[in-house]
């Protein structure tokens, strides 16, 4: 089961590095910000195998705070950029 | 019992990654703000939640079931919230929607 659970780890990771592209490349802010949430997202359920594969506990809390981390900093950078828009529109 | 239990997550894990590879596919060739915002939403309910609720099976009753639960609800609520943000902030920067380019296909990457 160890070595499944390595093997979907690092499917996933490798998706997360596809996903940089987005990240790097996208056309507008918003979809930065897009891929840059994606890639979270995927390091955090890494994060969630990793736990037990290791069979270390403490990393559930590593990966609740990441997900906790990762809700704030997208919803704060989108409405940073709505406010810029809505002085453009002014 | 120990055998049937690491079936379910095994099954679980799969689906889950398959849905991870649906939403990259659709992250790189969707061509809109607005509608990329379609399946990297989908990849992160349906993809990380089925990877989560399948380690949650696979750690059976224990403290870290509770824990796993907690993540999977709160990866639920914040998903569809990250995902409405940045749509609305789309919306009010006024990015161009994507239109077909008259006969022809899209090429996949115009904006």
């Amino acid at each position: 089961m160890d070595n499944f659970l390595t093997v979907i780890a690092i499917i996933i990771g490798l998706n997360a590095a596809i996903c940089l592209y987005r990240a790097v490349v996208g056309p507008t802010t918003q979809d930065r910000l897009l891929g840059v949430n994606i890639v979270g997202t995927k390091t955090l359920v890494v994060v969630v195998l990793v736990t037990f594969i290791l069979a270390e506990n403490f990393f559930l809390d590593v990966a609740f705070v990441y997900a906790l981390l990762l809700f704030v900093v997208t919803v704060a950078v989108a409405r940073y950029l709505e406010a810029e828009g809505w002085k453009e529109a002014a | 019992m120990s055998a049937a239990r690491d079936i379910v997550a095994g099954a679980l894990c799969c689906i889950g990654t398959f849905f991870f590879l649906v939403g990259t596919t659709g992250l790189l060739r969707m061509p809109d703000v607005f509608t990329r915002l379609h399946p990297s939403t989908k990849c992160d309910t349906l993809g990380a939640c089925s990877v989560i609720v399948g380690m949650a099976v696979y750690s059976g009753w224990s403290w870290e079931l509770c824990k796993l639960v907690v993540i999977a609800c709160f990866l639920l609520l914040s998903s569809a919230t990250c995902g409405h943000a940045i749509g609305r902030s789309a919306l009010r920067r006024n990015i161009p929607y994507w239109r077909r380019q008259g006969k022809e296909t899209g090429d996949g990457n115009g904006a």
